[in-house]
């Protein structure tokens, strides 16, 4: 329980941080708040040769919206200033939903939105919103700048898209389009400070009582966040109705690949993959009529 | 390597060398010997390190000692005035009896102050969400719940006094 | 009821500024001049052969200046069951053998944490696996893996009661029932890891300060097991960060601390991390119940049967005390005429549990009450009703145990029901919704003097002084429950002084008088306050005969002591301040200070307390019949503590107690993979935070308990109890799950929920107490 020894960098200035992770090369580790790489570290899953943290790169910590453009969500923005920000809350409310309960106040101070998707568990509150939102990451490296579907980004427990020597800049959120409604929902067996043992986004558009479109991604049930393809395909151009959504609940709970580990079976996971899925899509809908 | 880290502690300037695997509880408690911050766990989970850093209540264990470089922190012996007063959060804290054993005191106090400092009247509810990051054995929370609602009371009592001066 | 000035006063705690300002320091808040950092090797295997440890690498990392294994050491065992050496199955560091994943295996101390650290990864420690066991009906089977050598069955510990004649009592019942609950380990979770910090002094004297309940039973026992006389130890307790029973025995940590001072001349200090704690520590211990009760048709008690195995993991630890104890829980409480008890302790591979507020009483206590409800629904009695019916009230004798003095049990029971709402509640709540019963009786201290002390059981000693001060000095551990508030309460009350006019030493062997068995089993009320009392009267007759001389006074004058002063009580005008009758006295003394010795001793107190705590409690739940969460809106209690002497402290002990309670109940638990904990932290080990606590209400019975001082007894450790059966009785009248099996997750109720959901509002019929009752059920 002791952290292990590691060189640390303070670069100023973002080329000055992507030089350094090229020439530190493998065992170099981006800090942005440092909430999951410090217990990382302390559990002794981690043991970097060098450190480098961002907090002291300017530009990088801003969260900017316009009504005409979405949302963009800079590395070293905190979450507890996606809590506090009006236009979230106005916009992406399911992504309010999920910083609400991630974690505790103190972790919310010091953890970022970019270091949340960055540490890739399965279980990370704001990849199901943003999936569903249909957010794109931001990946610079010395080379330059691509952009990556955020649905494209995790490959695996702590495993994701990104290459050796890229930093994620920032994560866009395109506008929410029109008569669409988003949900978040977890499961937790104690209120504060929890790891969710299952929880679900989903982003719904609808016309009349149609849902045109649909996005289902479920949390801590698969190695990744997963998408719920064929959940989506059952619900995309249906009439809303009560069975739907209680069918749609059973087909994710079907797609669903939930192990058992110390935070819950994978029957019951299963059984609140069902749950989460009907509650998310009944909230959806609520907040649909409001956009 | 150590780094030279410049902050501020409770008011005080400090230079020290630091490892940068050196967390700022151990700084604070092996360095400067501000025993008052506690260890309850290590990893983020149960409060008890908790202290504020340029206005934010942060997780002291999670924190590398490196990173404060340049900024400024309270900790619980940055509370009272001097030392025959007491903040007004300490004070509701004595008289309410919601210290035990007082493990989790010094992280309650503070997430109690960043708590007030954002949100100078907080409901029942407000404050126990408030204190969600924080574990206690002894109390059951209820007499922590009642402390900070009577801190709230004082510190906007003599908050309108000020101001009628 | 008596008039107190200071007794039953919202006194804030004399602790409560300096741990607000954070001043107050703890054992790992301390650093001594060239201090050392220990750090302990435990075992990576369940259970193994040492063939070899080789310290060499480790001893010659640059930094380090001490590594030791049991080699260095003088090899005796040790543990709390002192009267019977048999059970002392420990030494600090395994020899030839490890028991569990954790199991201490050699220690080092170094200049600084990472090269302590680093050192232990460079002790190669070379194991031969031995198949392990983890479960107790496994463990009892003869082919099963043998745990130590001296014990080949892995039954520790047989503890058996009998009185009256069971098997008659059940051919005269006419209704007899049989359950098995299995109750799950928990951690003390006190948020102060154990801590321990030696110093060797004067004449090679070694002070130890360290994070314990119990500072007396260190000192015996480290000196026992270090070779060397009980003076030659000196253990002073700081402030504690609660201990839950979880720090009342010698650890390997304050051994090693001890012995690796002695061996570098220098300070060392081991402090554990959480991790340690969680993976190594001790527990609440798992059990499994086989309890068979008989009735007669009115809901009578006639007899009962109780067959407990205690999962100890593989040490005895406080084990032998649980054993011992559970079967006194299981007679309390109500009337069993005729009754049988046959406890066992066994070894497995896992951590030891050992003593955790209740000792036995939340596990007894648990079986008791769910199996109560389930006969008052098949005798179709209300449980308030059968509870009733059967509780023990004062006068009551529990044959060889004790007799009830005080008992505010029956009236405990009305009490709640009726602010509860109960009976109206129990019919009118729907589906989803229910509400539950729970009760507790508990002991104010044990009799049983298993540690063979030489001295009384607590001590207390009184210094005054003609300034009108006095103090107070006792051996007496406050771990945070506040006992130092309590005992200077009491003083202060006896004295007619002011809680500002007392000082107070502590819990520190070499100082405070001889002896006290230390903080469990909610004694320290009772015993120390015994003492305090004890002596300040010893005071008091010093005073007042200087009082009486002075004045001239008739002789058969009351004096009392009141407001400050030394006074005939109808002629408060006869008197002096406290500190001139002090004053008088030490000039009739020819100068020597006013001092005096009191002491506690239970004698002729039966087999297990002189006085026993009461209450009963009611849970309502709301259960979400989807997810199977259960959340717990209101909780209300009525006990009987005796006299309360600090009324928020006793509230804070309740507060506290449901905390733990409904973590028990529902939510907290070690996952373990064969030997290994998967949970070593507070994000997966759930206690319940600030958000989840139900809304609690309380009334204090009020009683008097005349063993007690003051009339106090014990409240800090009964109310551990009611609360996981109450939660549980409601989940059932909220969802027709009975839980036979803690913890009550959501998958069990879910299950339920499932299998039951076409009859689920048939069964819950059978809850309302005003229909037909079943045909009794015979055998």
């Amino acid at each position: 329980m002791r952290l292990p020894k590691f060189e640390y960098f303070t670069p100023k200035t973002l080329n000055e941080a992507l030089a350094l992770l090229k020439e530190q090369g493998e065992g170099a580790y981006i800090m942005a708040g440092g909430t999951d790489i410090v217990v990382k570290m302390l559990h002794g899953r981690l043991r970097p040769k060098s450190v480098i943290a961002l907090q002291e790169i300017d530009g990088i910590n801003k969260i900017s919206f316009s009504p005409q453009e979405g949302l963009t969500i800079g590395a070293t923005a905190r979450i507890v200033n996606i809590l506090s920000h009006p236009d979230i809350l106005q916009y992406y409310p399911a992504l309010t939903d999920a910083v609400k309960v991630m974690a505790n106040i103190e972790v919310r101070n010091m953890g970022t939105v970019v270091g949340n998707l960055c540490n890739a568990a399965p279980s990370a509150d704001t990849a199901p919103p943003l999936i569903t939102m249909g957010s794109v990451v931001v990946l610079t490296s010395l080379e330059g700048e691509r952009r990556l579907s955020l649905d494209e980004f995790f490959k695996g427990p702590g495993i994701t898209a990104m290459n050796q020597g890229e930093i994620m800049t920032s994560v866009f959120v395109p506008l929410p389009q029109p008569r669409s409604g988003g949900s978040y929902k977890r499961i937790s067996a104690r209120c504060g400070v929890d790891i969710a043992p299952a929880s679900a986004g989903t982003m719904a558009v609808f016309r009349d009582e149609i849902c045109s479109d649909v996005k289902l991604v479920l949390g801590a049930v698969a190695p990744i966040p997963l998408r719920a393809y064929r959940t989506e395909n059952l619900l995309r151009g249906k009439q809303w109705t009560h069975e739907l959504i209680q069918d749609a609940g059973y087909e994710a709970a079907e797609e669903s690949m939930p192990i058992s580990d110390c935070r819950a079976s994978a029957e019951w996971r299963k059984k609140m993959v069902a749950v989460l899925t009907r509650r998310t899509l009944v909230e959806a809908y609520e907040r649909s009529k409001k956009n | 390597m150590k780094h030279r880290i410049n902050f501020k502690v409770n008011g005080d300037e400090y230079s020290l060398a630091v490892e940068p695997w050196k967390t700022l509880n151990e700084a604070l408690r092996e360095d400067l010997n501000l025993t008052g911050t506690k260890l309850g766990c290590g990893t983020g989970d149960c409060g008890a390190c908790t202290v504020i850093v340029d206005g934010k209540s942060v997780s002291s264990c999670l924190t590398l000692a490196v990173s404060v470089d340049g900024k400024s922190v309270t900790t619980v012996e940055g509370l009272a005035p001097s030392g025959d007063e007491l903040h007004p959060i300490q004070e509701a804290f004595v008289k309410t009896g919601a210290i035990q054993c007082g493990f989790c005191t010094a992280g309650m106090e503070m997430a109690a102050l960043h708590l007030l400092n954002h949100n100078p009247s907080p409901n029942e509810a407000e404050i126990r969400a408030g204190l969600s990051g924080h574990l206690c054995r002894c109390t059951g929370y209820s007499q922590i719940v009642e402390a900070i609602s009577v801190a709230a009371e004082t510190m906007k009592n003599s908050q309108s006094e000020e101001e009628e001066q | 009821m008596k008039e107190f000035s200071i007794i039953g006063k919202d006194v804030p705690r004399t602790d409560a500024i300096v741990k607000a300002r954070g001043a107050a320091a703890y054992t790992d808040d301390m650093k001594l001049p060239g201090m050392l950092h220990g750090r302990i090797l435990r075992s990576p295997l369940p259970h193994a052969l040492i063939k070899n440890i080789d310290t060499s690498k480790a001893a010659s990392l640059p930094g380090v200046k001490c590594v030791v294994t049991a080699e260095d050491t003088p090899k005796i065992k040790y543990g709390n069951w002192r009267l019977f050496p048999e059970t002392q199955d420990e030494y600090p560091l395994a020899i030839d053998k490890v028991r569990f994943i954790g199991d201490e295996v050699a220690a080092v101390a170094a200049i600084d944490k990472d090269i302590a650290e680093e050192a232990l990864e460079l002790i190669d420690v070379e194991y031969e696996e031995l198949p392990a066991v983890f479960d107790v009906d496994i463990a009892m089977k003869s082919e099963a893996p043998v745990l130590h050598d001296y014990c080949p069955t892995n039954i520790s510990v047989n503890r058996k009661i009998k009185y009256g004649d069971v098997e008659k009592g059940f051919a005269e019942s006419d209704y007899v029932r049989e359950d098995t609950f299995t109750v799950h380990g928990v951690s003390h979770a006190y948020l102060e890891p154990c801590s321990a910090l030696a110093q060797v002094d004067l004449d090679g004297r070694i002070t130890i300060w360290t994070s314990t309940q119990v500072p007396y039973i260190v000192q015996c026992l480290l000196a026992s097991t270090l070779g060397m006389r009980e003076n030659d130890i000196r253990v002073i307790k700081p402030f504690v960060g609660g201990g839950f029973g979880g720090k009342m025995e010698l650890r390997t940590w304050e051994f090693c601390a001890a012995l690796m001072a002695k061996r570098t001349g220098r300070p060392v200090k081991f402090t554990l991390s959480r991790e340690e704690e969680f993976l190594a520590g001790r527990r609440r211990h798992p059990m499994k119940l086989h309890s068979k009760i008989g009735f007669k048709k009115d809901g009578t008690i006639v007899a009962k049967d109780l067959k407990i195995q205690l999962d100890g993991g593989a040490y005895n630890a406080m084990g032998p005390t649980a054993t011992f104890l559970c079967g006194n829980f299981g007679a309390m409480l109500y009337r069993y005429p005729n009754y049988r008890f046959h406890g066992q302790h066994i070894y497995t591979n896992k951590p030891p549990a050992s003593a955790m507020r209740g000792f036995g009483a939340p596990q007894s206590l648990y079986a008791t009450e769910i199996q109560m409800n389930i006969a008052a629904e098949d005798l179709g009695i209300d449980p308030i009703d059968i509870r009733l019916k059967n509780a023990q009230v004062s006068g009551d004798k529990i044959p060889d145990v004790a007799t009830i003095s005080s008992c505010g049990f029956v009236e405990s029971i009305q009490r709640v029901a009726e602010m509860s709402g109960w009976k109206e509640k129990r019919n009118s709540l729907k589906l989803g919704q229910g509400i539950g019963i729970g009760c507790y009786s508990f002991i104010s201290g044990g009799v049983f003097n298993w540690f063979n002390t030489q001295y009384p059981f607590s001590a207390a000693e009184v210094r005054v002084f003609s300034d009108g001060t006095a103090h107070l000095l006792t051996m007496a551990a406050d771990i945070g429950q506040g006992s130092d508030t309590v005992l200077k309460q009491i003083l202060a009350e006896e004295l007619g002084l002011t809680m500002e006019d007392i000082r107070m030493t502590s819990a520190d062997t070499a100082m405070t008088p001889q002896g006290d068995l230390g903080s469990w089993g909610s004694r320290v009320t009772l015993m120390a306050g015994n003492a305090v009392v004890n002596a300040a009267k010893k005071i008091k007759e010093e005073l007042f005969g200087a009082v009486s001389a002075h004045h001239n006074l008739n002789v058969i004058h009351e004096i009392e002591c009141k407001n400050g002063r030394v006074q005939a009580k109808t002629r408060p005008d006869y008197g002096l301040s406290f500190g001139e009758a002090v004053a008088l006295v030490q000039k009739a003394n020819r100068g020597e200070p006013l001092v005096a010795r009191g002491s506690y001793t239970p004698r002729g107190k039966g087999l297990v307390t002189p006085a026993f705590g009461f209450g009963a409690q009611v849970a309502e739940v709301e259960v979400d019949k989807e997810t199977g969460l259960v959340k717990v809106k209101e909780m209300w209690t009525a006990h009987d503590c005796g006299t309360v002497i600090n009324p928020r402290s006793v509230e804070g002990q309740l507060a506290g107690s449901i905390q733990m309670g409904l973590g028990y109940a529902l939510s907290e638990q070690f996952v373990m993979d064969g030997g290994k904990t998967l949970n070593a932290n507070f994000a997966d080990y759930k206690m319940p935070t600030a958000m989840d606590m139900p809304l609690s209400h309380v009334t204090h019975v009020d009683t008097y308990e005349n063993e007690g001082p003051m009339g106090a007894k014990e409240c800090g450790e009964g109310l551990a109890s009611p609360t996981a059966p109450a939660i549980s009785d409601a989940v059932y009248h909220a969802t027709g799950y009975r839980c036979k099996d803690l913890p009550i997750t959501p998958e069990k109720i879910l299950e339920h929920v499932e299998k039951t959901e076409d009859v689920g509002l048939e069964s819950r019929k059978t809850l309302h107490c005003d229909l037909e009752p079943e045909p009794y059920k015979i055998g």
